[in-house]
């Protein structure tokens, strides 16, 4: 079932962001949601998966994107490990943990983008973070909020921490 | 911290490190292992994107051309693209009354010729927020390579910068990583057309006493970026001098509509197979 979703995810998630998301942009800015996806795999399933579905979904982004080939795949695939960090030390994750989180980790994948990858004539980084940093900031946060909200079993990852320490005894 | 992480965490965490190594030791290796890796995953996901793209097209369609008012807008659609071929033809006219005024007499100047394109379909957007871009549904197997100029009718849309077998994405004249030689029609000085943060265009190193002026229009030089010579690029909207500086600047609108392309040409080569070689890039005879 899970393999299931991941083949969605990977097939669906590019063509959603090119295409539809068009429709759902606010001021030119559109929500980036295979950043969204790899900081909830990680958050809800493990660092690993997070990060290997931020790296692969990093990659297929980067196919279909103007920039150079590997840096979506750095950058989702540490955004998936962080996820996965934060879902592994925070005891108690509500949405706003999640909205918080990814705010945080937007705005800083972003300034990544804005300040070293994009070209020599960017504007200074204080209207860099007014028109794209923060939107673009705002606007993850609240889908990815948003997501985690409507996820049945949020609680799955926990479950599985406490099968561990059944296990090992930790 | 570390410490708290399992083993595939750490091994994920390695190989992180590694490919970042690998990335900033060897780029261009990287580059083309990654390249060689994306053709297939391209290939594979260019067909989810085709189809949500065709759907996405079909809707539009419904939604603009029968609810809202029919038969005007087919017209007036028509009446756009006579409108965009008058421009061209226009505009290569004038290029060809200015070229053959100042070269008649000492050369055979060659007439305006039309580049071999290739139509191609507007899938869909850059997957980032980062780049103006646009994925087009014609790739390496039709013939499309990086570099290769894209243009409608109206004028310059972009370069292509990333192939896969069947989409391509370009990059658009107005984003700022992309640059065109350029030439103002009436007043001949040439400089670079390049896409402003704020998603125009402008074109710079202007000499500081060309005689420019608003409503000029800005054709390809056909010197570099896989462009032939006298396509139209747009017209000036302002021109900034600034004290001081050795060139001055101006703010170009581009005439292709980028914000509503659906289909554009990709030029596969800047000179007509007469027998000669094919020139791209700007290689001069």
């Amino acid at each position: 079932m899970r393999q299931g979703w991941y083949v969605a995810l990977m097939l669906g998630l590019i063509p959603i962001q090119t295409t539809v998301l068009d429709y759902v942009n606010i001021a030119g800015v559109r929500p980036d949601l295979c950043l969204i996806a790899a900081f909830l795999a990680g958050f809800l399933i493990g660092e690993a998966p997070g990060a290997l579905t931020g790296m692969t979904l990093g990659f297929l982004q980067d196919l279909f994107s103007a920039g150079q080939l590997w840096i979506n795949v750095l950058i989702k695939g540490i955004i998936g490990l962080l996820g996965g960090v934060f879902g592994r030390h925070l005891a108690n994750a509500t949405a706003v943990s999640v909205v918080s989180m990814l705010f945080i980790l937007s705005a800083l994948s972003s300034s990544v983008f804005g300040v070293w990858f994009h070209g020599g004539n960017r504007p200074d980084i204080l209207t860099l973070m007014q028109a794209s940093i923060i939107p673009q900031a705002l606007y993850d946060a609240a889908l990815g909020g948003l997501l985690y909200w409507l996820v049945p079993h949020r609680r799955g990852r926990r479950d599985e921490f406490v099968d561990e320490i059944t296990l090992f005894g930790r | 911290m570390l410490r708290s992480l399992t083993g595939p965490t750490r091994l994920i965490l390695l190989l992180l490190a590694l490919l970042l190594s690998i990335i900033f030791l060897l780029p261009k290796q990287t580059r083309d292992v990654l390249q060689t890796v994306g053709h297939p995953a391209a290939y594979v996901i260019a067909l989810p994107l085709e189809a949500l793209a065709s759907v996405n097209r079909s809707v539009a369609e419904l939604w603009q051309e029968y609810v809202a008012l029919r038969q005007v807008r087919e017209d007036n659609r028509q009446l756009r693209r006579d409108l965009d071929v008058l421009r061209k033809q226009n505009s290569e006219l004038r290029e060809m009354a200015v070229a053959s005024q100042r070269l008649a007499a000492l050369l055979e100047f060659k007439a305006q010729f039309s580049p071999p394109t290739v139509a191609a379909q507007v899938i869909g957007r850059d997957a980032t927020n980062w780049y103006r871009s646009i994925i087009v549904n014609k790739g390496e197997r039709d013939g499309v390579r990086t570099e290769m100029g894209v243009m409608t009718p109206a004028g310059v849309v972009g370069r292509v910068v990333k192939t896969g077998p069947s989409t391509s994405v370009v990059l658009l004249v107005t984003d700022p990583n992309n640059a065109i030689t350029g030439i103002v029609q009436r007043s001949r000085d040439e400089g670079i057309v390049e896409g402003t943060p704020q998603g125009r265009a402008r074109i710079k190193y202007l000499p500081l006493l060309s005689s420019v002026k608003v409503g000029d229009t800005v054709v390809t030089s056909g010197l570099a970026g896989g462009f032939p010579r006298g396509v139209v690029i747009g017209a000036i909207q302002s021109i900034e001098k600034e004290e001081g500086e050795l060139f001055q600047t101006a703010e170009v609108l581009p005439e292709a509509e980028l914000s509503k392309l659906e289909e554009v040409l990709v030029i596969t080569a800047t000179r007509p197979s007469n027998g000669t070689e094919p020139m791209r890039n700007g290689a001069q005879r």
